[in-house]
């Protein structure tokens, strides 16, 4: 086991890590940037040692300052939380070159999993199925052949973009030849590169993960699925475990399967594959995530493992010391993504100082925050203020749960969603379980901000 | 290391300082936002040497450059001494309200430092070494490399912000620091110490 923990992160998921390694009775010193002096985590640190200015780039992202940190201080290892270099193969590398221990798959699985593309396509021989696509597009002949074959309607996509840019929807055969032609004008001014290729537009659909964990010896097991349909552009707000849009036996037999795919593929650590799943309830794989998850408290307060503790020791080259069997989820939870962001104007990020806080409690309540009263809030990194989660017997008692928990949160000084939140959990599509990711965007926030307001 | 450590260990001797001063904390803030750039301004406009003022259980002294060594040495200590006791404050897990508002404070050192004092900071975090040649007294100009901080193999230079005297170290050669630390006091020279407000040696004293 390690000695001492380099924590390379900020925010409540540098305190969580920190409370892991307590746990475990491991030594750890919290890095933190000049804009993050006053955090909770430095500040409850037995060590805190500042790496570097407020600019993530030269501190969070600088892999010789965190790195240098860990050296200085005689850490044998590195947790790099969530986000800025937790999935960065380099960083994994540059890290054992020192002597020390990155928390996370080795720099060799990183990279293996570390193009979308590539990752599709090597899960897919694994036995995943994929959004139905073509390759890239010769013509506008061919491009009717292939929708064609996959089925209309079809996302025109330009090969060099990315999130979403220069995308078009064709819904017919008719549309296609100059949506082509459009698309491909388009593709050469926005990307100097005009190549194209067609996938399977799905409309309406649910965001469903599944939690695996698998150890060096080749240990693997599955902790259920997470539900993060509720999004705003790409962004999750508001997570839930078990999925209300699954079946037990649908659950069983994609968690399952994606466990099976991704350990034959050679998966190593904490890991999240995350499916598209459509109305008809065929899933698609579209990512994984290499890293621990903002969402993964819902996990834990289901199967009642410490995952960051779980992570830690299988890094450490421990054998996982559980099995499927010993994995049993119970009940429901919900995680609220607590931002501190205008929902009323746009969603706008705030910054400002906390006032009066007041965390909720009660019964199957857990809050893991870095907030406190006359926290200043930094304006360099995101807006992430606490994670609200809530567990109870079923999904309705969560839900109810959830909203005392809300209404007791107190947190002056900054907007937030908290009222966001409340309007959702309030909403027939949430209650009935059949909200999918497009919903916010689709509806627009505006209902929910005004129900938000009575 | 470093900051955390220090800061956890007051001597018994500071303790009892370091409490009071946590009390009076929101006062010195008052001092330091309200009085003191008025006390400076007025100082300078006087011609006087020395304004002392006395409010509450606290009075802030401030003299023109004639300052001693000493006085500085003094100031330096109420410096580190109030750093001290707000690091100290936010030790514990609980943070009451009035914590809060000492902690707030530790950012701002400098409004209770003589202005005169600058440091040479560290450009990074790892080990530090002075230049061989580095003595106290040592004319300096700004941007000259007065030692530098390894980087996992690669030297940072640890440069001097003005034109100056070195003056007392404030980490050892081989020592760990982090990034931002103070690792060199420069005095202003006389000449440029004279030249005007700016170069006061204020003091907000202790009690």
């Amino acid at each position: 086991m390690f000695n001492k923990i380099l924590i390379a992160n900020r925010g409540e998921i540098a305190l969580r890590i920190l409370r892991a390694c307590r746990t475990l009775g491991i030594g750890a010193v919290v890095a933190y940037s000049e804009a993050d002096r006053d955090s909770l985590a430095a500040q409850l640190a037995d060590e805190a040692i500042c790496i570097g200015p407020a600019d993530a780039r030269h501190s969070y992202l600088s892999a010789p300052a965190i790195i240098s940190a860990a050296v200085v201080t005689g850490c044998d290892s590195i947790h790099p939380g969530y986000g800025f270099l937790s999935e960065d193969e380099g960083f994994a590398d540059v890290v054992r070159a020192h002597g020390l221990a990155f928390i996370g798959p080795s720099a060799e699985v990183l990279e293996r999993f570390a193009s979308k593309e590539a990752t599709r396509r090597l899960l897919g021989a694994h036995g995943l199925p994929t959004i139905p696509g073509s390759g890239m597009l010769r013509d506008e002949a061919h491009a009717l052949e292939e929708a064609e074959r996959i089925g209309y309607p079809v996302l025109i996509k330009p090969s060099a973009g990315g999130g979403g840019k220069g995308m078009r929807l064709v819904r017919t055969a008719r549309e296609m030849e100059s949506a082509v032609k459009v698309s491909r004008s388009e593709a050469k001014a926005g990307f100097g590169d005009d190549a194209l290729y067609l996938e399977k537009y799905l409309d309406d659909t649910r965001h469903i993960e599944i939690q695996v964990a698998i150890d060096r010896f080749g240990n693997a097991i599955h902790l259920g699925e997470r539900d993060c349909s509720v999004q705003r552009r790409h962004q999750k707000i508001i997570e839930e475990a078990p999925s209300p849009a699954l079946t037990d036996p649908a659950r069983q037999e994609l968690a399952e399967r994606a466990l099976k795919a991704v350990a034959e593929a050679g998966y190593e650590n904490l890991g999240t594959l995350e499916f598209l799943v459509d109305a008809r309830g065929e899933a698609y794989f579209i990512e994984i995530n290499c890293r621990i998850q903002v969402e993964h408290p819902i996990t834990e307060l289901l199967t009642g493992i410490d995952l960051v503790a779980l992570q830690i020791r299988i890094a450490a080259g421990e054998p996982l010391g559980i099995t499927q069997a010993d994995v049993v989820c119970r009940g429901h939870a919900i995680e609220f993504r607590i931002l501190a962001e205008d929902p009323a104007k746009d969603f706008r990020p705030q910054a400002g100082q906390v006032g009066a806080y007041l965390a909720p409690s009660g019964p199957g309540v857990r809050m893991d925050s870095h907030l406190y009263p006359g926290y200043d809030i930094p304006s360099y990194y995101d807006s992430l203020l606490a994670k609200l989660c809530v567990w109870a017997p079923d999904r309705s008692q969560a839900i109810a749960r959830g909203d005392t928990a809300l209404r007791e949160m107190l947190i002056d000084g900054v907007v937030t969603n908290i009222d966001l939140h409340r309007a959702i959990l309030a909403n027939q599509v949430f209650i009935d379980g059949k909200v999918t990711t497009n919903l916010l965007d689709r509806v627009g926030s505006a209902p929910f901000v005004a129900a938000g307001n009575r | 290391m470093a900051a955390r450590e220090e800061g956890a260990i007051p001597g018994s001797a500071d303790a009892s300082a370091a409490q009071r001063l946590r009390r009076n904390h929101d006062e010195i803030a008052r001092l330091a936002d309200d009085l003191l750039p008025a006390l400076i301004a007025r100082l300078a406009a006087s011609g006087l040497g020395e304004i002392e003022v006395r409010e509450g259980g606290w009075k802030a002294r401030l003299r023109m450059p004639a300052a001693t060594v000493e006085a500085r040495r003094t100031a330096a200590r109420a410096a580190d001494a109030h750093v001290r006791a707000s690091a100290h404050a936010v030790a514990g897990p609980s943070h009451s309200r009035s914590e809060e508002r000492d902690r707030r404070l530790r950012p701002e050192p400098e409004v209770v430092e003589e202005p005169g004092l600058v440091t040479a900071k560290s450009p990074a975090v790892g080990i530090y070494h002075p230049r061989r040649d580095l003595v106290v007294g040592m004319r300096i100009r700004a941007g000259d490399r007065i030692g530098s901080v390894n980087v996992l193999g690669v030297g940072q230079d640890v440069v001097s912000p003005v034109d100056g005297v070195i003056g007392s170290s404030l980490a050892e050669s081989g020592e760990a620091v982090e990034y931002g630390q103070d690792l060199v006091r420069i005095e202003l020279p006389e000449s440029a110490a004279e030249a005007g407000p700016s170069e006061l040696a204020g003091l907000a004293g202790l009690p």
